[in-house]
């Protein structure tokens, strides 16, 4: 440890304390995950053998650099890029209440950077505010990756206790077994609104509730495949709704997900909801806004955006136009 | 065109031709047999646990890499094995205890040495030497593997190119096929070739076999971006390893090694095995292996 000299503690990690330090050699300032290996009955832990080699394969401005794994006899050392912020604490600092632009930018980098993990074919798992870091120049990371895993084609089904419960994707939460980098771009959708709002966008307290809370403003979905709706659509009278035709098909289609009643744990007894605006929700976003937060938040994970294709959304136009402002914010 | 940076790692040239066994003199045939020694007992003792396949084959192709970056004579076979299940169980979301995998190990390891199946106890020093073994062995493997332990399989592929090539309902061929991926992590094919290569070496192997003719003007493995010269190499390995048997003694550690070179291992396995029986007194009825899990 003699290489880095530490400066302060920064917070307990997944598996262990984050230190901030400096190099001694060349006046670097790091960050140190130290990972405790007296654990008798684990050996190395699951999650930092995850992290460190999907991270030490993954190389890319908004993915945070892990530049050095240091072993001694009782632990092993993590030696990553400092970053000074994340986004909670970020958002937080100003009372939740971030400028259109600056959303704007940090969603762009949050999207290079998860592009760049699926187009290596790694999924992160575990997107959240939390878990995305940011610097003084603005610059956004992906970081924490204990939970990540490069996936093969097909993709084989993994466990299913993942994501974190606001950020999980509805698939997920109804037992999907079978999912892909659409798991990812669920989580930006929903980290994507709750930037725009200060607040978190589905903030579930159960499995159940988080379904819930997403029925409840994208609508209870629809099974187009077997073109039956859930049980209680027959039973309960649906509330007359003044609604245009034009309405009324934007509804079908939003809700339309082939094949969701045959998710493992499909909601059969979900309250029937229909879709809401999104714009009264999120005032600050732009129409070009709402339209890509619709295709992330899509229910079929099949019809969710890519990373790739979110980039090139005409949202994102303001950001090409501006010269040479990369990271200004 | 971006690097995909989570290819399996391949053995460079000067790899191949000198492993680190044989540069301190272990003979390349005695090499061999202790890889598809090692591999043997990571499947059945995978087998046992009821791990999923992708977790022995995953382990296997771990405890192949790490033998071209150390030697048999410095790290022990059997710890080797241990610590790459543990990990591969690790990486592929199936963890297993340290108890059950060295319960089941152990038991392999009796089996085929003729001794009593007898369960360790949790509390005696060859558990715990074993243990150590095992976790001493899985922080080797991470290091020299650099953390690169995440091993992209061609078993997927297969199943794919398998329906491309439309002879998924070929009697023998899928099934055949299967059967040479699995075989073909006893040799070095996973730390020379990519996935896709490998599939379609075991492809052409399985077409030959059973007569099927595939597509050649282009021919078929085109499509696949594997090249013939390539899946001839996969293809032979295999059938080199069907002209091969599997020997049940095998030197586990840097002691055993010593033996097996003066000739000695096979007496001393015998010695063992019958003082165990005389010391003990053990009647012929042996414990089950699924109680050890």
């Amino acid at each position: 440890m003699e290489k880095y000299q530490k400066i302060e503690k920064l917070g307990e990690g997944t598996y262990g304390i984050v230190y901030k330090a400096q190099n001694r050699e060349t006046n670097e300032v790091v960050a140190l995950k130290r990972i405790r290996l007296d654990n008798e009955e684990e050996g190395v832990p699951c999650t930092a053998i995850r992290e460190i080699s999907l991270l030490k394969e993954l190389k890319h401005p908004n993915i945070v650099g892990l530049f050095d794994v240091l072993h001694t006899e009782k632990k092993l050392t993590l030696v990553f890029e400092f970053m000074d912020s994340d986004l909670k604490k970020f958002a937080d600092a100003y009372g939740g209440d971030l400028d259109p632009l600056t959303v704007k930018h940090l969603l762009y980098q949050l999207l290079c950077g998860i592009a760049y993990c699926h187009r290596n074919r790694v999924l992160h798992r575990d997107l959240k505010p939390q878990n995305l870091l940011i610097n003084k120049r603005g610059d956004l990371k992906l970081g924490d990756f204990g939970l990540a895993r490069a996936f093969g084609i097909p993709v084989r089904s993994y466990s299913h206790e993942v994501v974190t419960l606001w950020y999980r994707a509805p698939d997920v939460l109804m037992g999907s077994r079978q999912y892909d980098t659409s798991i990812d771009i669920w989580s930006v959708g929903c980290i994507f609104a709750e930037m725009s709002t200060g607040r978190p966008f589905f903030a579930g307290n159960s499995i159940d509730d988080q379904v819930l809370q997403i029925f409840k403003i994208m609508g209870t979905p629809i099974d187009t495949l077997t073109g039956s709706l859930p049980q209680q659509q027959q039973q309960q009278q649906q509330q007359p709704v003044m609604v245009g035709l034009g309405a009324a098909n934007d509804d079908y289609a939003r809700r339309a997900w082939p094949g969701c009643t045959q998710l493992p744990e499909w909601k059969s007894n979900a309250p029937i909801y229909s879709s809401v605006p999104l714009e009264p929700l999120l005032p600050k976003l732009s129409a070009k806004g709402i339209d890509l937060l619709r295709r992330l938040l899509e229910y079929a994970p099949e019809k969710r955006i890519s990373a790739e294709q979110a980039l090139l959304h005409p949202y994102f136009d303001e950001l090409r136009n501006i010269s040479g402002g990369n990271n200004a914010i | 065109m971006t690097r995909l940076s989570l290819r399996n790692p391949l053995l460079t040239p000067e790899q191949i031709v000198q492993s680190p066994s044989q540069r301190q003199g272990m003979s390349q045939a005695l090499e061999l047999d202790m890889r598809v020694y090692g591999c043997h007992l990571i499947e059945a003792a995978g087998i046992v646990l009821r791990v999923p396949q992708v977790v022995m084959a995953s382990a296997q192709v771990l405890f192949q890499r790490f033998y071209y970056l150390a030697s048999f004579q410095d790290y022990s076979l059997r710890g080797t094995v241990l610590g790459a299940l543990f990990l591969a169980c690790k990486v592929e979301e199936n963890p297993k205890s340290i108890r059950s995998i060295i319960n089941v190990l152990d038991i392999i390891i009796k089996r085929d040495r003729g001794y009593p199946e007898i369960v360790t106890d949790g509390y005696d020093a060859e558990y715990y030497d074993l243990k150590n073994e095992m976790v001493i062995a899985e922080m080797q493997i991470l290091r020299r593997l650099g953390f690169n332990v995440q091993v992209e399989l061609p078993y997927g592929l297969l199943v794919n190119y398998l329906r491309c090539l439309e002879v998924t309902e070929h009697p023998q061929f899928p099934q055949l096929s299967w059967n040479y991926l699995n075989d073909l992590l006893r040799t070095p094919v996973y730390v020379c070739f990519q996935p896709e290569t490998i599939a379609c070496g075991v492809i052409y192997l399985a077409a030959l076999k059973c007569g099927v003719t595939l597509p050649t003007s282009p021919p078929w493995w085109i499509v696949f971006d594997a090249n013939e010269e390539d899946i001839r190499q996969v293809a032979r390995a295999a059938v080199a390893l069907h002209e091969r048997s599997r020997l049940r003694i095998m030197p586990l550690d840097s002691d055993e090694l010593e033996m097996h070179l003066q000739g000695e291992l096979e007496d001393h396995v015998k010695a063992t095995r019958h003082k165990i029986y005389e010391t003990a007194n053990i009647s012929s009825t042996m414990a089950p292996v699924a109680s050890a899990v």
